[in-house]
């Protein structure tokens, strides 16, 4: 198999990873094992926002293909992880003509995901729970469900239409302020703070900030600074969708 | 008892939102669970919140580790939806809402926290998968 080819399916197994949230290293890792099972030399650059790398046949090394790939979106997928982390592997113990792996790796990043409804109910479970962990009763717990139900809608929606994630996480926290300081007005029992974190839980990027760290931790500065900006103005936004809603209802009612 | 059941749901839960393979989602979920527990037994016995998330982020990634030898996964897929109760999102939250509200020394205490407790968790995970590592090469070093 030609060099440009092995590059290539390194680097579109390396996109996948990487918008599937797998952390630097993996990325790396991976793209040098591909190379090594079909015996070519690389060298590569990872950051978030994209993959670098270059190869050469191991007795030609005046002769070497690069190639740069952008990467604008990233979510967390771990299935797709656990399966490029198989393909890699077997690709050591036998490797497969280019078309074949260009295959497999097209129907991974097309592999099934948990319907639309499943995801629904997930997040609204996932949320109850966190309410009540919050100190929340029952009945809060509800609450932020049904509210969670409603977030994750407008947010699956909207990154469908392809808002900026800033903008879709500061309307979902907006509404889930506005909802649940105008259900603590008609039911007093309510613990609105209870409510509100539980139903945001689903949108705190909590992992991201611990990613960026162990990034640093590993060494890769430059995407650690990534991650744990791009996690703190997320985090910016949506305490500032809160705050507003809590600031209007104050001045409303 | 009760909350060790809401930790187990809130770990299943967002194992689902990250599509991790449906049999793993129940070990995921019990992984969180014990997660929890040695995070809240931790913080009732020495008071010290980021200690107590650096033992939970421990235990995690152990068991993790040894369900990923298991069940021939990568780790990565059992810690990220077990970590999902203790990683500080909330506190981070509440940080940037403490400087809306203008409450500087409540935000300045908020985002240390937060900090600290981001860096013990990818330190805990760090320590036990560099152990984790050391075992597995060693472990290929004698038999070859």
């Amino acid at each position: 198999m030609e060099v440009r080819e092995v590059l290539s399916i390194a680097v579109l197994s390396g996109e996948i990873l990487l918008t599937s949230g797998s952390e630097i290293y993996r990325v790396e890792d991976t793209i040098d094992r591909i190379c090594g099972a079909y015996g070519i030399k690389c060298e590569s650059f990872v950051t978030p926002m994209g993959i670098f790398v270059s190869g050469w046949a191991v007795n030609n090394e005046n002769e070497s293909v690069s190639l740069i790939k952008r990467i604008r979106s990233r979510t967390i997928n771990l299935h797709n992880i656990e399966l490029i982390n198989t393909f890699s592997r077997n690709l050591q113990n036998t490797t497969i003509p280019y078309h074949e792996a260009l295959k497999i790796l097209v129907g991974i990043e097309k592999a099934p995901y948990f319907s639309f409804i499943k995801r629904l109910t997930a997040a609204s479970i996932t949320s109850l729970a966190y309410a009540i962990l919050m100190n929340g009763t029952f009945v809060d717990g509800i609450f932020a469900a049904i509210i969670s139900i409603l977030i994750y809608f407008i947010l699956e929606r909207m990154k469908k239409a392809d808002f900026s994630q800033y903008f879709s996480h500061f309307i979902c926290s907006f509404a889930a302020g506005l909802i649940s300081v105008s259900a603590g007005k008609f039911i007093d029992a309510l613990n609105i703070n209870a409510i509100i974190v539980g139903s945001i839980m689903i949108l705190v990027p909590g992992l991201a900030i611990t990613n960026g760290i162990r990034d640093a931790l590993h060494g890769d500065m430059l995407s650690s600074q990534a991650r744990i900006v791009e996690a703190l103005l997320i985090v910016t936004t949506i305490g500032v969708g809160v705050g507003m809603a809590l600031l209007l209802m104050k001045y409303w009612m | 008892m009760k909350e060790i059941v809401l930790a187990f749901i809130g770990s299943y839960g967002p194992a689902i939102l990250f599509n991790i393979e449906r049999k793993n989602l129940i070990w995921a979920g019990l992984c969180g669970a014990i997660g929890w527990t040695a995070y809240r037994s931790v913080l009732d016995l020495s008071g010290s919140s980021i200690f107590a998330v650096f033992t939970a982020a421990i235990v995690i990634s152990i068991i993790s580790e040894v369900m990923a030898k298991i069940l021939k996964t990568p780790s990565t897929v059992f810690y990220i939806p077990s970590l999902f109760p203790i990683v500080p999102g909330i506190s981070a939250y509440y940080t940037v809402l403490y400087i809306i509200d203008k409450k500087i020394v409540e935000a300045t205490n908020k985002g240390l926290e937060t900090l600290g407790s981001a860096g013990a968790i990818a330190f805990g995970i760090l320590l036990i998968s560099t152990i984790f590592r050391y075992i597995n090469t060693h472990n290929i070093n004698s038999k070859g």
